[in-house]
């Protein structure tokens, strides 16, 4: 028999080597924790996000666009759901369900991305979400193929394809709004002015935490906060700034010297509070949906064990 | 609460995308019985794949190996099994004005010989999404 050391180092080797670790393998009790912690907030973020989209989906300005953003936001659930599938295998040891990973939303247990409190305001917000938030959360999950975790890696791959969809619908609306009318080309301008903050944020603070140190031991996550912040600003900006769009930041530029873009911090303290307490515009308002879904479907859940239990 | 603790089932998911492929695993679900697992599984992986037939399958039913066992190790080598351990042919063709041959080759010219019609209707065009 292995001690705990020998076994703990066997783990980290197969890490190093570049291996996938797998649900029915062996890992340490923080390798588990940290991600459950990762993907149940990926999960549970997905399905919050689909909420700012489904607001839109009444009011989509043609057929086509209602068709296109109802399929996306069945895809976002989708992704939930996948996400959840995930998170359930590794929780299982602890005794955790998908009942209580979606009832940990409403007890205000699990965190989700800050954009996803805000408010999506106008026709030119929705788009703008499919455009630059879908482009942010894609930088993120492109990176994370290299997970070491092999069912999330698998999950994701499937998720970026689909993503590759959402990039176009999001493109489309803006490129629509950005060769419309001026009122058109201004309300594009708001929804910059009103999400730019809120992006820069969604990458997460500039240090690297105690957590985020720790998936990169374990290569759980291959790039710190700030290097994907990098990444996706080398993609934006040239592309906003070819809209005519002006980005609300006086100092944002790339600097040659250091070889990296210079930006001014977020209000890391309002979107962090609005993350940890659900204090954002409509943080309580969805959450408040999200409990009512599940609570009011209960009985169905119930009954459907029930027929079940009857037919054995 | 206690009555929803592992009650629902996991079933993993198979999609037979044409009938010339194989079921493929895609992933998992949790459902409540295998009919509402079948249309878990189609709006979790079909929104826009075509498929021509799909499996679930009770997690409990699987038999699998260790990720962690030696099940696979090859103590030898085996490419007398395969195509690369007989590079040698390429070069002896040679010495009789002949070029090496592979299975490709026929299959290709087989083909050519066939319906072009039916030719399309065994390879329908696939996504590119995978």
């Amino acid at each position: 028999m292995l001690t705990e050391e020998a076994r703990f180092q066997a783990f980290m080797d197969r890490i190093n080597r570049g291996e996938k670790i797998e649900a029915t393998d062996w890992m340490p009790e923080e390798y588990r924790l940290l991600l459950i912690k990762l993907i149940h907030m990926h999960g549970v973020s997905e399905i919050m996000g689909a909420y700012p989209e489904k607001e839109w989906v009444p009011k989509a300005p043609t057929l086509k666009r209602k068709l296109a953003i109802m399929a996306k936001v069945q895809d976002e659930v989708g992704h939930g759901q996948l996400l959840l599938r995930v998170v359930e295998d590794l929780a299982a040891p602890l005794n955790k369900t998908r009942e209580d990973l979606i009832e940990d939303i409403y007890k205000n247990k699990v965190k989700f991305h800050n954009v996803f409190h805000m408010e999506a305001r106008s026709w030119a917000d929705a788009g703008l979400i499919g455009w630059l938030v879908d482009g942010a959360a894609i930088t993120i999950q492109a990176s994370l193929l290299q997970s070491s975790y092999g069912p999330y890696a698998r999950v994701l791959k499937r998720v970026c394809a689909e993503e590759s969809f959402h990039m176009k619908h999001g493109e489309s609306i803006i490129l629509a709004l950005a060769t419309g009318t001026p009122e058109q080309r201004k309300m594009l301008q708001e929804a910059l002015d009103y999400w730019w903050e809120s992006l820069l944020f969604f990458f997460g603070p500039r240090e690297i935490t105690p957590a985020v140190d720790r998936m990169l031991y374990y290569r759980i996550r291959v790039l710190t906060n700030e290097e994907l912040r990098q990444k996706y600003l080398d993609k934006y900006v040239p592309r906003i700034q070819s809209l005519g769009i002006k980005i609300p930041d006086p100092q944002l530029r790339f600097d040659r010297e250091k070889n990296c873009w210079v930006y001014t911090d977020p209000d890391w303290d309002r979107f962090s509070r609005m993350v940890h307490f659900n204090e954002g515009p409509k943080s309580r308002e969805r959450v408040e949906m999200r409990r009512q879904a599940h609570e009011d479907q209960r009985w169905v859940r119930e009954a459907l064990l029930r027929a079940r239990k009857q037919a054995v | 609460m206690a009555e929803n603790k592992k009650d629902f089932d996991i079933f993993e998911v198979f999609v037979q995308e044409t009938h010339l492929d194989s079921h493929i695993h895609v992933g998992s679900l949790v459902a409540a019985s295998p009919d509402l697992a079948m249309q878990m599984a189609r709006e979790n992986f079909l929104r826009r794949d075509q498929a021509v037939n799909l499996w679930v399958v009770s997690r409990s039913q699987i038999t699998a190996t260790s990720y962690e066992s030696p099940f696979f190790s090859r103590e030898m080598d085996k490419t007398y099994r395969e195509v690369s351990g007989y590079t040698e042919n390429g070069r002896l063709w040679r010495m009789f004005k002949e070029k090496d041959m592979d299975i490709e080759e026929i299959v290709a010219h087989v083909r050519e010989q066939s319906n072009p019609v039916a030719q399309e209707e065994e390879k329908p065009e696939r996504r590119e999404s995978r």
